[in-house]
C-alpha cells in the first residue's frame, strides 16, 4: 500500500479528520471505480447508483479495514461485489433466466446514450457481453484496465492460475466472435 | 500483450480505448451528490437503544409469550368449560381425601410396620412360578414372548 493510502486510512479512522479524508478517497478513486463498474453494468445511471453504494459501503466499513490488502484492491472488491449484487437484484426483480442477463446488458449497451464508440467498438463490446460473467470480469480487468493477476486474485478471490485460464478462454471467444460475425 | 497479436489478430486490430462516456461534469459533482446520500443514510440509522432495554428485550418477549399462551389456552377453557375444570379438581380432591382417610384410619404402629415391610422382595419357589405361568399365560403368549 502506498503512503498516501496509508495516511488516508489512518485519517478515515480518526473521527475529526474523517470527512476530509473520505473526500480525498472519493476524489482519488471515483473515476477508476466508475469505469470498472460501468463495464459490468453498462448503463450510466446503474453505474452511478452502484458507485454511490460502493462509497457508502466504504464509509460504513472503513473502521473494519484491516490493511492486510491494499486500499485499491479492497475498493475494487467492494465495487465488483456491489455491481454483481446489482445485476442479481435486477435479474430477481424481473424474473430473468440466466441467459437473459446478457440480453439485458446488450439492451443497455445498444440503448446507451453515452456510448461514444464506433461500429467496431460496439462489436467488441457485444462480444464481451456474450462471455460468462467471470470471464467477462477477467477480460475487462486484464485487457482494458491492465490489472496484475495478483491484484485481480485478491479482488475476485480466485487463484492466479484460474484467472489466466479464464482470460485465455475469454480472448479466444472474443476473437471467434469478431472473426465470424459481420 | 504483443503475443496477443499473433493469437488474436482480429482483436488486436481494434484500438484499445474506452467507448463509454459520461454526462458533462459528472465526476465534478459526484462527491456532493454522494454526501447528500450519506447524510440521508445517517438520518435513517436508528438511535442506539438503551443497553438495559436491549438486554431485557428477549426476557420480556419470552414472558409476554407465556402470558399470551396462558390467556389463549386457560381463559377460554375457564370461560367455555367451567364444569369440566371443576370436575377435574373435584376428582383429584376426592382421591386425596380417600387416601388420607385410609392413612388416618391406621394406627401409628401398624403404619410404621407397613412402611418397614419389604414389599419388593417376595419369596416364591420355582414350582409357584410354574403354576402361576401355567394358569395365567397361554402357550401362544409364551411362544410370542420368547421369539421377540
Amino acid at each position: 500500500m502506498d503512503n498516501d493510502d496509508r495516511e488516508l486510512i489512518a485519517n478515515l479512522k480518526h473521527e475529526s479528520k474523517r470527512d476530509l479524508a473520505f473526500q480525498g478517497l472519493v476524489n482519488k478513486y471515483q473515476e477508476r471505480l466508475y469505469w470498472h463498474i460501468r463495464k459490468i453494468v453498462i448503463n450510466h445511471e446503474d453505474a452511478d447508483d452502484v458507485l454511490q453504494n460502493t462509497f457508502i459501503k466504504v464509509w460504513g466499513n472503513v473502521s473494519n479495514f484491516r490493511e492486510e490488502s491494499s486500499l485499491y484492491t479492497w475498493l475494487y472488491r467492494i465495487a465488483t461485489n456491489e455491481s454483481l449484487t446489482f445485476i442479481s437484484s435486477k435479474k430477481r426483480r424481473s424474473f430473468m433466466p440466466m441467459n437473459d442477463v446478457s440480453e439485458y446488458l446488450m439492451n443497455n449497451l445498444t440503448s446507451d446514450p453515452y456510448f461514444e464508440g464506433d461500429e467496431i467498438q460496439l462489436k467488441l463490446q457485444k462480444a464481451i457481453l456474450r462471455l460468462p460473467e467471470k470471464q467477462r470480469l477477467v477480460f475487462n480487468m486484464k485487457y482494458f484496465e491492465e490489472m496484475k493477476y495478483e491484484d485481480m486474485s485478491k479482488v475476485l478471490d480466485t487463484s492466479v492460475g484460474a484467472l489466466k485460464a479464464s482470460f485465455h478462454h475469454a480472448v479466444k471467444k472474443v476473437e471467434e466472435y469478431l472473426k465470424n460475425t459481420d | 500483450m504483443d503475443k496477443l497479436k499473433n493469437i488474436v489478430p482480429e482483436l488486436s486490430k481494434i484500438k484499445k480505448e474506452n467507448p463509454y462516456g459520461v454526462p458533462d461534469k459528472y465526476f465534478d459533482d459526484f462527491y456532493a451528490r454522494l454526501q447528500t446520500k450519506i447524510d440521508a443514510e445517517k438520518r435513517l440509522v436508528p438511535r442506539q437503544q438503551n443497553r438495559t432495554i436491549r438486554f431485557l428485550k428477549p426476557i420480556i418477549g419470552l414472558a409476554a409469550s407465556f402470558a399470551l399462551i396462558f390467556m389463549l389456552v386457560y381463559w377460554p377453557l375457564k370461560i367455555f368449560m367451567p364444569n369440566q375444570l371443576a370436575n377435574n379438581t373435584e376428582i383429584l380432591d376426592k382421591n386425596d381425601v380417600d387416601y388420607l382417610s385410609i392413612v388416618e384410619g391406621i394406627d401409628e404402629d401398624s403404619f410404621y410396620t407397613l412402611l418397614d415391610e419389604p414389599s419388593n422382595s417376595v419369596d416364591f419357589s420355582n414350582e409357584d412360578l410354574m403354576s402361576y405361568v401355567s394358569t395365567n399365560v397361554s402357550e401362544y403368549e409364551i411362544y410370542l414372548a420368547t421369539n421377540y
